[in-house]
C-alpha cells in the first residue's frame, strides 16, 4: 500500500512538472474564435482551444489556473481551465466586452464594456458581477495596481484614462492623455502608468499617484499595447499600422530602437524571465518573439487567425 | 416533432439575431494571384502609389509627395465617389507597398435606429492594405492584404454597414483590380 503512495505521488510530481517547468502563453485567435496555447519553452502551440464569441482580451490569473477570456460576440467572458484545456465557464456581461484584467490576489476580475461606457467588477469565484463603474468612452485597455488598489482604464473616445478607487469602487480621477488610448503597462511598483495613444501615435507616460503627465514619446504609426522588460527599463510598444515594435528606455524616455515584426501587431506580453517580449501578429496569424537584450527578433510562431491576445496573456 | 422544428427554429432565430448584435471585430482580406510575367514588369505597373489607373474602377487618381511615407492620392471612381489614401510604407527592394484611407466621400445616406448614417464609397472603417510583388522567376505572385472595420462602429449595423458588406466591398476591389492586374502585365 505504502508503496502504491509513494508511486502514486511519483507519477503526480512527474505529469504536474511540464506544468510548472514551462511557461505557457495563451493567444486570443479572434477570426478563428480559439486560444493557442503556446509552450515557450518549445517555442511552439502545444494545443488549441475552441472559445466562442470572437475572443479578443486575455488576463491569466496570477495562480496560472484560470484564464480569463473576453469574448465580445458571445457579449461576455469565458473561464478557461489551464489543467483542463477547455472552458469551464461563460460569463454574460455586456454588449462589448473587450479589456480585461484580474486582481493580483486573483479574486477579482475586471471588464471593459466598449459600447455601454463603464467597467464590470466581478468577483473570480462566483463569477458574479459585484459592481458596475461608469467610466470615459468606449473604455479599452485595463491594468490593475500591483498592491490592488488601484484600477487604471484606457477611455479610448474620451481620450482620457479614469483611475478608479477599488476600496471605494468609484472613480478618484480621469486625466486626458493623447488620442484615442487603448493598451495600458504598469512598473512593478505601481508608480508609473504607460498609454498606447492609437491615434496620436505616442506613449503617454503617466505618474500614477499625482495622474500627470511625465512624458509623451512619439513611437510609429498606431501603438497599440506595450510590455515592460529587463526590470522595468525597457518598454516595447506594438506599432499595428508599421509592423513593428518601438523600443523606449524608460529612464531617458527616449525611443531606441525599432524592430520589424509581423503585420498588425497588437497584443504584447513579456515572458516571466522578464527577457523575451512575445507579440502577437493579427494579420500574420503568428507571434513574434523578441529578445529584449538584444532587440532582435529570434522566433516566429505560427498561431491562429487574427491573433490579438489584448491583455496579460502569460503564466507565470 | 412539429413543435419541435418550430421551437428549433425560433431558438436558431434568436441565436442569429444575437450574433448579428456584436462589437466590431476587425476584418481580413486576402488576395492572391499568379502573373506569367516577371515580377519587375508587374512591379513597374503598380509602384506608383500615384498612379492607380491599373485598377478598372478607378477613372482618376491624384497624388501628393510621390512614393514617400505620408504622400497622399486621391482615387476617383467612375461615379464620382473618392477614397484618400495615405502611403505608410514603401519598400522598392520588396516591391510592396502598405497604405491606409484617411477619408472617403459618402455613397449614400440611410436612416438606421432612428439616426442617419453616411454611407461610405467603401463600406468600411480604419482600412489598411499592403500589396506586395513576389518573384518566381518567370513568373510573379500579387499577394494583396487588407485589414479592416465594418463601416458602423456602434452595436447593431445595418445591413448597409455590417461585416458581410464590407468584406463583399474589399474582397470585391482586390479581386478586380488584381484581375486586370494580370491581364495587363501578360500583355
Amino acid at each position: 500500500m505504502k508503496r502504491k503512495v509513494v508511486a502514486i505521488a511519483v507519477a503526480t510530481a512527474f505529469f504536474s512538472l511540464p506544468l510548472a517547468a514551462a511557461p505557457f502563453a495563451y493567444i486570443t485567435n479572434q477570426l478563428d474564435d480559439s486560444i493557442s496555447i503556446i509552450d515557450a519553452k518549445q517555442g511552439k502551440v502545444v494545443d488549441t482551444i475552441a472559445v466562442h464569441g470572437k475572443p479578443a482580451g486575455v488576463a491569466v490569473a496570477p495562480a496560472g489556473d484560470k484564464v480569463y477570456i473576453s469574448t465580445p460576440e458571445a457579449k461576455g467572458l469565458a473561464v478557461l481551465d489551464t489543467k483542463k484545456r477547455e472552458v469551464i465557464a461563460k460569463v454574460s456581461v455586456s454588449d462589448g466586452a473587450l479589456g480585461i484584467a484580474v486582481s493580483a490576489d486573483g479574486e477579482r476580475i475586471y471588464v471593459a464594456d466598449w459600447y455601454n461606457n463603464n467597467v464590470d467588477i466581478i468577483d473570480a469565484d462566483s463569477l458574479k458581477v459585484i459592481k458596475t463603474i461608469a467610466v470615459g468612452e468606449s473604455p479599452s485597455g485595463l491594468v490593475v495596481s500591483p498592491d490592488d488598489r488601484w484600477l487604471y482604464v484606457a477611455n479610448r473616445l474620451s481620450d482620457s484614462v479614469s483611475k478608479i478607487d477599488l476600496n471605494t469602487m468609484s472613480i478618484d480621477k480621469v486625466t486626458i492623455v493623447g488620442s484615442h488610448p487603448f493598451g495600458l503597462t504598469i512598473d512593478d511598483m505601481g508608480e508609473r502608468l504607460y498609454i498606447a495613444n492609437v491615434q496620436s501615435d505616442d506613449v503617454t507616460v503617466l505618474e500614477t499617484r499625482s495622474m500627470q503627465p511625465i512624458a509623451t514619446i512619439k513611437v510609429n504609426t498606431q501603438p497599440y499595447a506595450s510590455a515592460l522588460a529587463l526590470n522595468d527599463t525597457r518598454l516595447f510598444v506594438t506599432n499595428q499600422d508599421d509592423s513593428s515594435v518601438s523600443v523606449i528606455d524608460t529612464t531617458t524616455l527616449k525611443e531606441i530602437g525599432l524592430i520589424e515584426v509581423g503585420n498588425k501587431p497588437e497584443g504584447i506580453n513579456t515572458h516571466p524571465d522578464d527577457r523575451h517580449v512575445y507579440v502577437a501578429n493579427w494579420f500574420d496569424s503568428t507571434v513574434s518573439v523578441i529578445d529584449a537584450k538584444t532587440m532582435q527578433v529570434i522566433d516566429t510562431i505560427k498561431t491562429g487567425k487574427g491573433s490579438r491576445a489584448f491583455g496579460q496573456f502569460f503564466s507565470k | 416533432m412539429k413543435k419541435i422544428t418550430l421551437f428549433l427554429s425560433v431558438l436558431l432565430f434568436f441565436f442569429t439575431a444575437i450574433a448579428s448584435a456584436h462589437g466590431p471585430v476587425r476584418q481580413k482580406a486576402e488576395e492572391q494571384i499568379t502573373i506569367n510575367a516577371p515580377a519587375e514588369k508587374v512591379w513597374s505597373i503598380i509602384k506608383n502609389f500615384g498612379d492607380m489607373s491599373w485598377h478598372p474602377d478607378i477613372f482618376n487618381t491624384t497624388s501628393e509627395g510621390g512614393d514617400k511615407k505620408g504622400a497622399t492620392r486621391i482615387l476617383t471612381f467612375k461615379d464620382g465617389g473618392t477614397i484618400t489614401e495615405e502611403l505608410k510604407k514603401y519598400d522598392e527592394a520588396k516591391m510592396s507597398y502598405a497604405y491606409k484611407i484617411t477619408d472617403m466621400s459618402t455613397a449614400k445616406t440611410i436612416t438606421h435606429a432612428g439616426v442617419e448614417e453616411k454611407v461610405p464609397v467603401l463600406p468600411v472603417d480604419n482600412y489598411s492594405a499592403t500589396i506586395e510583388v513576389e518573384s518566381k522567376g518567370d513568373t510573379s505572385v500579387v499577394n494583396w492584404t487588407a485589414g479592416y472595420y465594418r463601416a458602423y462602429t456602434n452595436n447593431n449595423p445595418p445591413a448597409e454597414m455590417n461585416e458581410e458588406a464590407a468584406n463583399a466591398a474589399v474582397n470585391a476591389v482586390l479581386k478586380t483590380g488584381l484581375i486586370n492586374l494580370k491581364a495587363l502585365a501578360e500583355k
